[in-house]
């Protein structure tokens, strides 16, 4: 019987190879301090899945490089060495190695990461990414949807009521194209496959939600194109996931059982 | 053998060194001794072998001659007659229940049937070639096949021009679109979804034109047309072939090379084997390929105990089952064996050859068809 090469590893890559053009353009913005960070991230990350891999027999994944470039472009303030290696050390396990590694993890490490970053040392100020990685990270979102990695019915679920949230608060959104976070954050964060929902109906009700709370947060804390707008939406997000899921089940199941008693 | 048939334990009527006729029973089923099982072709039985719990691994008969047993065909095509007829000629097993994916009982009824005349597999013969020239055998079994139901027979063909008539029972369905399409359990999720209550009988179309047959020369007819194909193989070519032919012969002339794998079945699905499979009309031969790549290093650091990884539930995975099942839910349920969530989920409605797409598209780690099976073993017997 032959085997498809769609497996855990090849999606990962896949990612990668999205990510390069994100990666070209962040090197570009920022310089080789931002290239010292993804080193860092892939030094922790990688620290903590050959730990998994031992103790556990947990296989290692490439996944973990998206959440090295991921914390390098959302979290650009001064951030200490300790600092990223602690908040990278908390994001990978607790967000993702201890329910069994990338494919099992219900948030996303990055996520978790970023978070912890923002709430464990407030005091950091974190600038916008630019519009060069908005515009590579545009075309990664082409090449994820095209092979079906990204989900088009959260993207654009996401992206309209994003859009008419923040323009019913009367915010520019002409401008939301050019803010690297945002744009980075939706197609990388916000519509990872794993952390997402997995039915088609609950993936528009997820990137529907997802959108509305980035707009909210952006209209009433940091702006629309902070990186904290995206990863708290995307946290919040995430942990309904499960939720939107049941309920799409349920109702399927309900419906599907009507007809014939 | 063993695993064409989930839940039969054989009863044997021959032993090995006697010789049989085509249409003779060769066994049956101990809990249901109406179903008995015919010998495809005449000849000498050469090898018996039972496996785990007495089942029935493997069975030859070396070919010789072509004496066939005749079967008496009832005047009028009253219901028990034709029951009989069909049991007695070893074609009841062609028929499949759904739920569960077994031989049906042959005191029970089903509320509808489904003829598959349309075969979206990859490298699948095109049921209107084979067909072309037993149109007249395909409609009889099919007008047949309405003694066993008071519901509709629904025969589900590729676009294009019906192959039977329609009236107040045989309804005519033309499907189309890539791999699942083409698969009974897609047409029934659409047309008739089951359940226990509302059982659904399948029948392939090649079993339909040898009940046909049987009616027309009261002679069993056992050939039927395959597909070879395949990386491992000269040409591609239909063959026809009696069932339960031996593909090592079959193919030994037409091969690359010595390094091949053959399939009875298609590439998505088949499975390694000897002889063609009750339920496969198409062989593949395949490059002998390496068991799934994992490198020697990782194994070593784990200790031995890698475990296998998950699947990313992307969006493209819902292509896999062309039903309105919740597909990634399932997948998941599958495979930690949750029989309670795959039920609810809907895996009722589909049997192992459903799952051979989504085994395919998550790189093969696992396979979901053995998993579907073992789920529905767990519902039937719960």
């Amino acid at each position: 019987m032959i085997r498809g090469i769609w497996n855990r590893e090849t999606i990962a890559w896949m990612l990668v190879g999205a990510l390069l053009p994100v990666l070209a353009a962040l090197l570009t913005e920022r310089g080789t301090e931002a290239g010292l960070r993804v080193l860092i991230g892939l030094a922790v990350i990688g620290f903590w899945q050959l730990v998994f891999l031992i103790a556990r027999g947990q296989p290692p994944s490439a996944a973990g490089a998206v959440t090295a470039v991921a914390v390098a472009v959302l979290a650009p303030g001064e951030v200490a060495v300790w600092q990223l290696a602690l908040a990278l050390s908390f994001g990978t396990v607790i967000g993702e190695l201890v329910f069994g590694g990338w494919g099992r993890n219900v948030l996303n490490g990055a996520v978790v990461t970023l978070a912890f970053l923002y709430f464990g040392f407030p005091e950091i100020q974190h600038a916008p990414a630019g519009s060069m990685i908005a515009l590579a990270s545009g075309l990664s979102a082409i090449l994820l949807v095209a092979t079906g990695i990204v989900s088009w019915r959260a993207l654009t679920g996401a992206v309209l009521v994003l859009l008419a949230v923040a323009a019913s608060f009367g915010a520019e959104i002409a401008g939301f194209a050019f803010g690297g976070s945002l744009v980075f954050g939706l197609v990388f964060l916000a519509c990872d496959p794993v952390a997402s929902a997995a039915t088609n109906p609950g993936r528009w009700v997820y990137g529907g939600l997802t959108g509305g709370l980035a707009a909210l947060f952006g209209w009433a804390g940091d702006g629309f194109g902070a990186p904290q707008t995206i990863v708290f939406a995307t946290l919040l997000g995430s942990l309904f996931a499960p939720l939107i899921d049941h309920a799409v089940i349920a109702i399927g199941t309900r419906q599907r059982r009507r007809p014939h008693g | 053998m063993g695993s064409d048939s989930p839940g039969v334990r054989a009863e044997l009527l021959v032993a090995e060194g006697e010789n049989c006729v085509r249409g003779a029973p060769l066994f049956r089923d101990r809990k249901r001794p109406d179903i008995v099982f015919t010998a495809p072709v005449s000849g000498r039985i050469e090898e018996v072998r039972l496996g785990a719990k007495r089942r029935l691994e493997v069975l030859v008969i070396s070919g010789a001659g072509d004496d066939r047993k005749r079967f008496d065909i009832p005047a009028d095509a009253d219901r028990t007659a034709v029951r009989r007829l069909i049991l007695e000629s070893g074609l009841w097993p062609s028929l499949r229940t759904r739920p569960f994916g077994r031989i049906p009982d042959p005191g029970s009824a089903p509320e509808a049937i489904f003829v598959t005349a349309v075969d979206t597999n990859p490298h699948a013969a095109d049921p209107r070639i084979v067909l072309a020239s037993q149109r007249e055998a395909f409609g009889r079994g099919t007008a047949l096949l309405k003694a066993l139901t008071e519901g509709p027979v629904f025969v589900c063909h590729a676009p294009g021009e019906a192959l039977v008539a329609e009236d107040a029972q045989i309804r005519c369905v033309a499907v189309a679109g890539p791999h699942p399409a083409g698969l009974a359990g897609t047409h029934i999720h659409r047309l008739f979804p089951v359940s226990v209550k509302r059982p659904v009988w399948q029948i392939h179309y090649s079993d339909v034109t040898a009940i046909g047959r049987l009616l027309e020369t009261g002679e069993l007819q056992t050939e039927r047309t395959i597909a070879v194909s395949g990386p491992g193989i000269k040409a591609p070519h239909l063959m026809r072939v009696p069932m339960g032919t031996d593909l090592h012969e079959l193919t030994a002339d037409a091969l690359v090379d010595s390094e091949t794998q053959v399939l009875s079945g298609p590439a998505i699905g088949g499975r390694e084997s000897r002889f063609l499979g009750r339920y496969h009309w198409q062989a593949t031969v395949l490059k002998r390929q390496a068991p799934p790549f994992r490198p020697t290093w990782l194994r070593r650091l784990s200790g031995n105990r890698l475990l296998p990884a998950p699947i990313i539930p992307t969006e493209a995975l819902e292509k896999v089952l062309a039903t309105e099942l919740p597909v990634v839910p399932l997948l998941r349920a599958l495979s930690i064996g949750d029989a309670e969530s795959a039920a609810r989920l809907g895996c009722l409605e589909l049997i192992e050859e459903d799952m051979a797409l989504a085994t395919y598209a998550t790189g093969g780690a696992q396979d979901f068809g053995e998993r579907l099976r073992a789920v529905l073993d767990t519902l039937e017997y719960a």
